[in-house]
């Protein structure tokens, strides 16, 4: 009798679920985001962006005469639950995802999306996404690593640095922005000297940063993303007294660093994808601080695009079918979002990495806050 | 004969279920079956054995990423990577069941938990070998007489692992060996008084149930078709002990309904408390051990014992 | 060489936290056999706790460490009458307590994560963080602040255990409970201080560490893992021992950063490497211990 329970509980490990059906009176986009994991922080500013859009979208007269319904899915930054949560979406009928937590996340996400030929977008930055897998109606929207490091070089390129420093730390993202800035730095003719990693859950950065101290580079290029361990990094950066300039990713654009780090940070050159004297990111700000009563940064403006990008290609399909919505993101061509610098604009005809390679700015920490852009674009 | 139909019933209705779930359904099921089979073999090693090891999911990644390896890297045929990887798996297994022979309660944690940190930051760190912190990825399984392996029979194929590992272990868990784990988990010093080759006993229940990790981990890397470093990390692994001191450690069935539970548990309650689902994971495991230590089967068995032995007291 | 005194005034510093955290899990280990996970966790509540008290309470730093502590203790007493005492008294094995404050650890971390709407805080040490010299001696105000408390605390300690009746009967339930319960020592009373003290050490180590980098949910596992590596290095026995352990894994992960020639990333293994090390090949003095109970 024992036994017998035994193997039914065995064989049912099946439990029941009801499928949702639901009359299609909205259009459904997906979204994959992470509140419980530790991509949450990134995610949630993204999120408060992507609902936004949606807002205005639906406050505006729609989308197709149809509001958008946002159908919001939680990985905690698993990836092999978010491949799941992909799978989830698509049963419930969304027209597109949004890959919303992490680069490792939207890379097992897309082995779902794949097989359905679901459209699915994403602003996550690493740059092996759109190799990894011939995923056809896959894409990326935010800036990528190498256009990061493009940016980060041609505004150094009057300094015409020859031996430079790179730090990042162990996370996924971190290794594959400093992949990616190594490559480019290797192929402009720059020597990499020294190459330190600063793994999470350190206490100190300080033998790494005497090991950058001792190469004496002329520059250093931070690549890390971790946010405790970035904070390391600057203490260490001021206690060994370094004077070298600091080039960093898009992640030193979040604004909490200018509470934990604050003072630490000054005159740092970062990567952002957001600037403030275009008229589309005006006229956000505008529509933010509306709804939530404070000044954006540029992380919701992220997830505003995400939006964006796919309704402009669902209005274009005039429809919610998945192969011509894939067309006509395939057919996205000189779209202009909130994000990407003055005078670029959005284009997947040359790759399904729809950022403008001049899109990119560079801005300077000043007065312990994210000062004017003093560059823009590769060139 | 009795057995047979039962063991053949089970893995028909489990080979059947994936063809008719939609496809989310499907997925969560296999996922569940891979926890399922983990939390099975895991709850010998814990429950029965008494180690308390916290490499298991370390060996499941290690079966995985092996598989993965060699068929992608080393152009090694699907049917001869599998035997080698579970040797590989095998042979580390045994190397590191040399601290489980030395070690005891929490000592023995502490040095597993320190073998699967050095398996995360190996790789994390193994270059193109192991795809590093991003993990290896598009890749597929060979076709089988131009058929692809892919969605429910993959679900069919953790089925069979899972059955596999639950067949072995009920068998042994009957024969002298289960009884003298068991008498090693009580008392190890009673144990080897009554005869029982402490040493090797061990070795053996630790060693068998990684390779039977290896084993679910290695079907576990086709269902997305890419394996990473976050899946097989100490999250996951704490997760299991759980699983199995919820369900109630020592039985296959609490293994089993513990593992059913908390993945369900996840899925059905994060749409509704969201991330308080993850307290409500934390909340379960105290009162689980504060109010049964034999878990939730031991709490159904309380209940129905109280029931049968009313109702023995009312017939006379 | 200026280098290397630099690099180790840091690595000192961080071994003292590491200690601080050993000794954490030594408080509640020695007197009733069980190594509690959740002390990591203990350290971040703690880093939080004083972030809210001298940010919101507008504290000094110097005194949002006692503040945090006593909170923290109140947390850990409370965690004990919650979950220890109970199974104590139903007399289950030790396993019970351990995997009991595995669930805790689950709580507070969540507890925290819905509390706070921010991935990261800053947190002011009592001196800030200029360079200060002495001799050749280089350091942060912050990285000296952390040596000098922590020395402090063990003093304390220390003296506590050897010098009075109150620490010489919390060593006799160490050696042997139902002894030290024929003596007339209160167990109870005994275990509940062992937790509050505990809770209330390793609060202290989040605190001092915090101003280092940031108040942060993810600092715990790390600071969990890292404490207990440095117990097992230094022994259990003694309460030295954690803080001689702490050391001298803050100076191996340091040292094979900075000296050894293998890819940083990989430094990482050096704890783990070390753990199963002395686990194994030194286990005497740790084991000896345990069979004396």
């Amino acid at each position: 009798m024992k036994r017998k329970s035994l193997l039914i509980a065995a064989a049912a490990a099946v439990a029941f679920w009801s499928g949702s059906a639901v009359a299609q009176s909205t259009i459904k986009i997906g979204v994959i985001t992470d509140r419980t994991g530790n991509a949450r922080f990134y995610a949630e500013p993204v999120l408060s962006g992507i609902r936004l859009a949606a807002k205005h979208i639906n406050a505006n007269g729609g989308l197709l005469g149809k509001k958008i319904e946002l159908v919001i899915e939680d990985d905690g930054n698993k990836p092999d639950v978010s491949a799941s949560k992909a799978q989830k979406l698509i049963d419930a009928g969304v027209v597109a995802i949004i890959s919303n937590s992490s680069s490792t996340s939207s890379q097992q996400a897309q082995n779902t999306t794949i097989k359905t030929l679901t459209p699915h977008v994403t602003h996550n930055g690493s740059d092996s996404l759109t190799r990894k897998l011939k995923h056809s109606c896959f894409f990326q929207i935010g800036p990528l690593g190498s256009i990061q490091i493009k940016t980060l070089m041609s505004y150094a390129r009057a300094k015409n640095y020859k031996r430079v420093a790179l730090v990042t730390d162990n996370s996924a993202l971190g290794q594959i922005i400093a992949k990616f800035f190594k490559i480019f730095l290797i192929k402009s003719g720059v020597k990499v000297v020294v190459e330190q990693v600063i793994p999470a859950g350190s206490k100190s950065a300080l033998p790494q940063m005497q090991k950058v101290r001792a190469a004496k580079p002329e520059a250093i290029f931070q690549a890390g993303i971790l946010s405790r361990e970035m904070v390391l990094f600057f203490r260490a950066y001021h206690q060994l007294g370094l004077k070298q300039q600091i080039l960093g990713s898009f992640n030193l654009s979040i604004p909490s660093y200018l509470r934990t780090a604050k003072g630490l940070m000054e005159g740092v050159a970062f990567i952002d994808a957001y600037d403030p004297r275009k008229p589309e990111v005006q006229a956000f700000i505008k529509v933010y601080t509306k709804e939530h009563g404070k000044k954006p940064y540029s992380l919701p403006a992220y997830g505003y695009d995400d939006l964006g990008v796919l309704v402009q290609a669902i209005k274009r399909a005039g429809s919610t079918d998945k192969v011509k919505v894939c067309a006509a993101l395939k057919a996205t061509h000189k779209w202009v979002g909130v994000l990407a610098a003055k005078g670029t604009s959005y284009s997947f005809a040359k790759g399904r990495a729809g950022y403008p390679v001049e899109g990119a700015v560079v801005r300077l920490i000043k007065n312990n806050d994210h000062g004017p852009v003093v560059h823009s674009g590769t060139k | 004969m009795g057995a047979a139909i039962r063991w053949g019933g089970a893995a028909l209705i489990m080979c059947v279920v994936p063809f008719l779930l939609p496809l989310y359904e499907m997925d969560v099921y296999r996922k569940m079956l891979f926890w399922v089979a983990l939390a099975i073999s895991y709850n010998f090693l814990f429950g029965i054995a008494g180690q308390m090891a916290l490499s298991h999911f370390a060996f499941a990644g290690i079966g995985a990423y092996t598989v993965v390896i060699l068929m992608t890297q080393a152009g090694v045929p699907l049917l001869l990577a599998i035997p080698l990887a579970l040797g590989l798996a095998g042979i580390l297994a045994f190397i590191v069941s040399f601290a489980a022979t030395r070690l005891e309660g929490f000592y023995l944690a502490l040095a597993t938990l320190a073998f699967a940190q050095l398996f995360i930051v190996i790789l994390d760190e193994g270059g193109a070998l192991t795809g590093g912190t991003g993990g290896l990825t598009s890749y597929k399984l060979p076709l089988v007489f131009g058929f692809e392996i892919q969605g429910p029979w993959l679900a069919i194929a953790m089925a069979l692992v899972l059955l596999l590992t639950l067949a072995f272990l009920l068998r042994i868990d009957r024969s002298w060996y289960g009884r003298a784990c068991r008498a090693i988990r009580d008392n190890g010093e009673a144990a080897a008084a009554m005869g029982v080759d402490v040493k090797r006993t061990k070795i053996m229940a630790f060693t068998l149930t990684s390779v039977m990790a290896a084993g679910a981990g290695m079907v576990y890397a086709f269902f997305d078709n890419t394996v990473n470093p976050p899946v097989f990390g100490l999250e996951n692994a704490f997760m299991l002990l759980f699983m199995v001191i919820i369900g109630g450690s020592g039985s296959h069935l609490g293994a089993i309904v513990g593992a059913v539970l908390l993945r369900l548990l996840q899925d059905m309650l994060e749409p509704f408390v969201g991330q308080f689902h993850v307290m409500g994971l934390g909340i379960l495991m105290v009162v689980v051990i504060l109010v049964q230590p034999k878990g939730l089967v031991g709490i159904w068995d309380d209940l129905v014992g109280r029931k049968r032995a009313g109702r023995r007291k009312a017939k006379p | 060489m200026a280098d290397l005194l630099e690099l180790l005034v840091s690595a000192t510093a961080s071994g003292c936290v590491y200690g601080l955290i050993a000794l954490a899990y030594l408080l509640v280990l020695r007197p009733t056999g069980v190594i509690n996970f959740a002390s990591g966790e203990w350290a971040m509540m703690g880093a939080y706790a004083a972030y809210v008290i001298s940010d919101a309470g507008g504290l000094p730093p110097i005194l949002a460490i006692p503040a945090a502590a006593l909170v923290l203790a109140i947390i850990g007493w409370l965690t004990e009458w919650l979950t220890v005492r109970p199974l104590v008294e139903r007399g289950a094995g030790h396993l019970a307590p351990i995997l009991a404050l595995l669930g805790m650890l689950v709580i507070y971390h969540q507890v925290v994560l819905l509390s706070f709407s921010e991935d990261q805080y800053p947190l002011d040490g009592p001196f800030g963080f200029g360079r200060i010299e002495f001799g050749l001696l280089a350091g942060s105000y912050q990285d000296f602040f952390i040596v000098g408390a922590t020395i402090a605390i063990f003093i304390g300690f220390w003296l506590f255990f050897e010098r009075t009746v109150w620490g010489r009967s919390f060593e006799a339930v160490a050696i042997n409970r139902r002894a030290a319960a024929l003596m007339g020592i209160n167990l109870r009373m005994v275990t509940a201080l062992s937790f509050a003290g505990a809770a209330a050490i390793a609060a202290t180590a989040g605190v001092l560490d915090s101003p280092r980098g940031s108040v942060e949910a993810n600092m715990s596992l790390p600071l969990a893992v890292q404490g207990f590596s440095a117990l097992i290095i230094g022994g259990i026995n003694r309460v030295e021992g954690a803080l001689l352990g702490g050391i001298v894994l803050a100076f191996a992960e340091d040292l094979t950063r900075r000296y050894a020639p293998i890819p940083s990333g990989l430094a990482l293994g050096v704890t783990p490497v070390l753990l199963i090390t002395f686990l194994l090949v030194l286990p005497n003095g740790i084991l000896r211990a345990k069979e004396a109970k």
